[in-house]
């Protein structure tokens, strides 16, 4: 055990219990701007079919004719019961909007992460031994063209450039049989499609994850190239290096099993921090390839101005951020002895 | 492709299969001649951006859930594709005894999918709940004429529905209305099961059961719905299709894709002009175009100094060029509308067409100069950039520039998002500003009632209490040509005192594969996609 990991428990329970003041704020500013700006569910939905009578009457049958703090505190405490209510706009569960479309982001930020560091890692490495040769400035320049431009953009130009030449599905997660066929058991779709043993299933739904996880890799290989390049060339300078060098190790070996693993422990950190641009970058990615995500739903439902559908699916948003940081924070403390908490 | 249509093929197989096993087995009851499951076509997909509220017919007053809920239920009356008046559906007969009260006579025999006897008692429990749920998505609005008018305690009026015995619904009306057949065929008063619906409030999707063409085999919001034609249907409205996959969309643009790799076999709304103009040379499917019934206006704020000016309103409806908008702005995807009521409803008429001819500026300038009004006359025209599609934007900068550039007028155009335009208009921001329609019932009062009866829904302070009588007058009018000619009188009115300026009509349009039948025939101005009709062959 490291020397700093006594405070470790304590620190683990320490972030567990500031999730709480968290999400309170959370869902307070949510709260706030929802109500701030123009619109109410109402208005986005029949608005330009009932008169003001009418738009009225609905809207003091959910409430939203009530003072502001007494709609928020009405709000908090069903949040205290564990009571997230339903959508306003189509008196949807939000615990089932979790469970329904929270899979599909899932397996598409999974997807995009192992497709970033599959594109990010390698090509990072490739450009840190080869410092400020034409291959490093290549590298670092597609680094940056693909964090830097918008991920639709991306998207799209794979299904004009790509999914289209070569018959791949341009959009959704799955053919309408395959969703049809495979029984919702853990309701993520690829998983389920596995457990179902259906190999045109499982065939169906990877062929349908490629473009949309390559989409949103990209954009997050970029920050991997920059991050695993930057830290190898650091490493590369380090004493243990030297000494490595020194004592006549083959420099392929020097890299690999000196220089590279100390480089990656960074990345994992990183990784972390990712989560919540990957979460982001899922929502345009979603939207581009009609994705039946979380993004999707939170697009859909702030066009809607559904308060409780948005304020829900942000919270859950930054819970997995908060949850996914904290698992990091462990792992990291676990692999360097170094770290203190 | 070859892998979707062989599993297509093997589902369609699968549900043939059980198809003739109930026909086997099941006793086909009532004593329908027509109707019954003829689903020997292929299974098909149809890819749509509209979204769904609800399938519980309390819940939702939109094109995506009525579209599905007119699959599932049964109406009193339904609209046939291509045709204005409704016929039997669930009823045999239903018939004005007077003018406020309708008379209806079930079909004998009919049951739900699940089972259970279909009679008036059911009819009475779904309207009943509707009004009484009064969900803030749903459109009990639409059934005033028999509602107590509480908006405290909604509740069905005292004796507005008999039910003497298990064939026989007896409407009694709170004031004479002609249209009320009309409102028996919108999904609004489709027939529910009362031992399954809950009274109090919204059965889950999931859940909801019916006595329509189609079954509900499975629902994934926002994403898919799977339909599977209803075994027990003896109606007119036999499914062509044993089952039918509704793909939702989020955007255009993904949907146009899709109908371009033909990974949906039906693209229904809503692909703009562009992509609909792109896709006509598109190879292996066809733009199909019918009537439709989309209405797109600008209203005049008659509180307004500039609004209220009856010789600027009419001079600016002397100036509009219709088909330079249509043109430009849409790509000639509409067509000009010289009515508040659209072509083919009974009692239309051109009326602005009759009063303004074309487009004229000398014209515009003598109704100006009769009045007195010193030009150019400044107003601010207000437009929303995305609620109605970004051509919405094309359309106000087109009718801005028209106005502009006769020297007559000096147009300054201002833009809200949807849901601060709707406050900003109704708080007098704009002098004249754009919204659409899409018709609850396909008849003319609801294109009038809503807009010239004392300001309108919009709220536009244009009240004429000779509108008011004639529209009570139609409403209460049984004989068809003297509707129609009041129907007439009215648009006249409206052209005269111009409080709304029409623009144009939309058509009803869908993109669908070569093997696609049916298509063509229900797109029509009602909106409903009859799934029922369609089908595709091998």
């Amino acid at each position: 055990m490291s020397a700093g990991s006594g405070s470790l428990p304590r620190y683990i329970v320490q972030r567990l219990l500031l999730i709480i003041p968290m999400v309170w704020l959370l869902l307070t500013i949510v709260f706030l701007l929802l109500r701030v700006a123009p619109g109410d569910p109402v208005s986005a939905s029949v608005g330009d079919r009932l008169s003001q009578e009418a738009l009225d009457v609905r809207r003091a049958a959910l409430g939203l004719d009530r003072p502001l703090i007494v709609q928020y505190f009405d709000y908090l405490g069903d949040v205290l019961t564990l009571d997230f209510g339903n959508t306003i706009s189509d008196n949807r569960p939000i615990t089932s909007i979790i469970t329904d479309n929270g899979g599909a982001t899932l397996t598409l930020t999974v997807g995009a992460f192992v497709i970033a560091m599959l594109i990010g890692i390698p090509l990072g490495l490739m450009a840190g031994r080869r410092r400020d040769t034409v291959g490093d400035v290549a590298i670092r320049t597609f680094g940056v063209v693909t964090y830097a431009a918008p991920v639709f953009f991306i998207g799209l130009m794979m299904q004009l450039w790509v999914a289209a030449p070569l018959g791949w599905p341009t959009s959704d997660i799955a053919s309408p049989i395959t969703k049809f066929e495979v029984e919702p058991v853990t309701h993520i779709l690829l998983v389920d499609a596995f457990l179902s043993g259906n190999t045109e299933a499982i065939g169906d739904v990877l062929l349908h994850h490629l473009l949309p996880c390559l989409t949103l890799g990209l954009l997050l290989s970029g920050v991997f190239i920059r991050l695993v390049r930057v830290n190898v060339l650091q490493t590369l300078k380090g004493d243990y290096v030297e000494a490595a060098r020194a004592r006549g190790i083959a420099e392929k070996h020097v890299i690999r099993r000196h220089a590279f693993r100390n480089a990656l422990v960074p990345v994992i950190t990183v990784i972390g921090l990712q989560v919540a641009l990957t979460l982001s970058g899922a929502v345009l990615t979603e939207r581009t390839f009609n994705w039946p995500g979380l993004g999707t739903q939170l697009y859909n439902y702030l066009i809607a101005r559904d308060y409780a559908a948005v304020q829900g699916i942000i919270t859950f948003f930054a819970l997995v951020v908060v949850l996914v940081s904290l698992v990091i924070d462990i792992v990291n403390a676990l692999i360097d002895p170094r770290v203190r908490y | 492709m070859n892998r979707r249509r062989g599993l297509l093929a093997l589902a369609s197989a699968g549900a043939m299969l059980v198809t003739l096993a109930a026909c086997g087995g099941s006793d086909s009851g009532g004593g329908s001649e027509g109707g019954g499951t003829d689903a020997s076509g292929e299974p098909w997909i149809l890819g749509t951006t509209e979204s769904v509220t609800a399938l519980d017919p309390a819940g939702s007053y939109d094109f995506g859930s009525w579209n599905l809920q007119y699959s599932i239920y049964e109406q009193l009356l339904s609209i046939p594709a291509g045709e204005a008046e409704p016929v039997p559906d669930a009823a045999e007969s239903c018939d004005y005894d007077d003018p406020q009260t309708v008379t209806c006579t079930l079909r004998e025999g009919l049951k739900f999918s699940n089972g259970n006897d279909l009679t008036s008692s059911d009819v009475l429990f779904s309207m009943q709940r509707n009004i009484e749920i009064a969900d803030p998505n749903g459109s009990s609005v639409l059934l005033g004429q028999i509602s107590n008018g509480d908006a405290e305690a909604p509740a069905l009026a005292d004796g507005a529905i008999e039910t003497p015995d298990d064939l026989t619904v007896v409407f009694h009306l709170n004031a004479p209305d002609t249209t009320f057949l009309k409102l028996l065929s919108t999904a609004t008063t489709s027939i529910v099961d009362e031992d399954t619906f809950p009274a109090d409030k919204l059965l889950d999707d999931s859940q909801v059961v019916g006595s329509g063409p189609f079954k509900l085999s499975q629902y994934k919001p926002g994403e898919q719905a799977v339909l599977e034609a209803n075994e027990g249907y003896d109606g007119e409205r036999a499914a062509a299709s044993p089952q039918v996959f509704i793909q939702y969309y989020n955007d255009p643009s993904p949907l146009k894709q899709a109908i371009e790799a033909q990974d949906v076999d039906i693209a229904w709304r809503t692909l703009s002009p562009t992509d609909l103009n792109d896709l006509e040379g598109a190879d292996g499917v066809e733009v199909v175009k019918g009537e439709g019934s989309e209405f797109r206006y600008w209203v005049w704020q008659t509180a307004t100094k500039v609004g209220g000016d009856k010789a600027i309103r009419q001079a600016v409806a002397q100036l509009i060029d219709r088909d330079t908008i249509a043109q430009d702005a849409y790509d000639g995807t509409v067509t000009p509308a010289y009515s508040i009521v659209p072509p083919g409803f009974g009692g239309q008429k051109d009326s602005f067409k009759e009063a303004y001819g074309e487009p004229s500026v000398d014209a515009a300038k003598k109704i100006l100069d009769d009045a007195g009004v010193k030009t150019p006359v400044s107003f601010t025209l207000g437009y929303t950039p995305t609620h109605y599609g970004p051509n919405a934007v094309d359309e106000a900068t087109e009718f801005a520039a028209q106005l502009n550039d006769s020297g007559l007028f000096d147009v300054k155009t201002e833009d809200a998002e949807w849901e601060e335009y709707q406050t900003l208009y109704k708080e007098n921001a704009y002098d004249l500003f754009i919204l659409g329609w899409y018709p609850d019932i396909l008849d003319a009062d609801n294109y009038l009632s809503p807009f010239v009866r004392d300001g309108g829904f919009y709220a536009n302070n244009y009240s004429n209490p000779e509108v008011n009588k004639l529209l009570d007058q139609e409403l209460a009018e049984t004989d068809t040509a003297a509707r129609d000619e009041i129907i007439g009188q009215l648009q006249d009115i409206v052209a005269e005192d111009v409080p709304l300026i029409p623009s144009w009509n939309g058509e009803n349009v869908a993109v669908a594969t070569d093997q696609m039948e049916g298509v063509e025939e229900t797109l029509d101005p009602t909106y409903i996609f009859r799934l029922w009709e369609i089908s595709k062959s091998s």
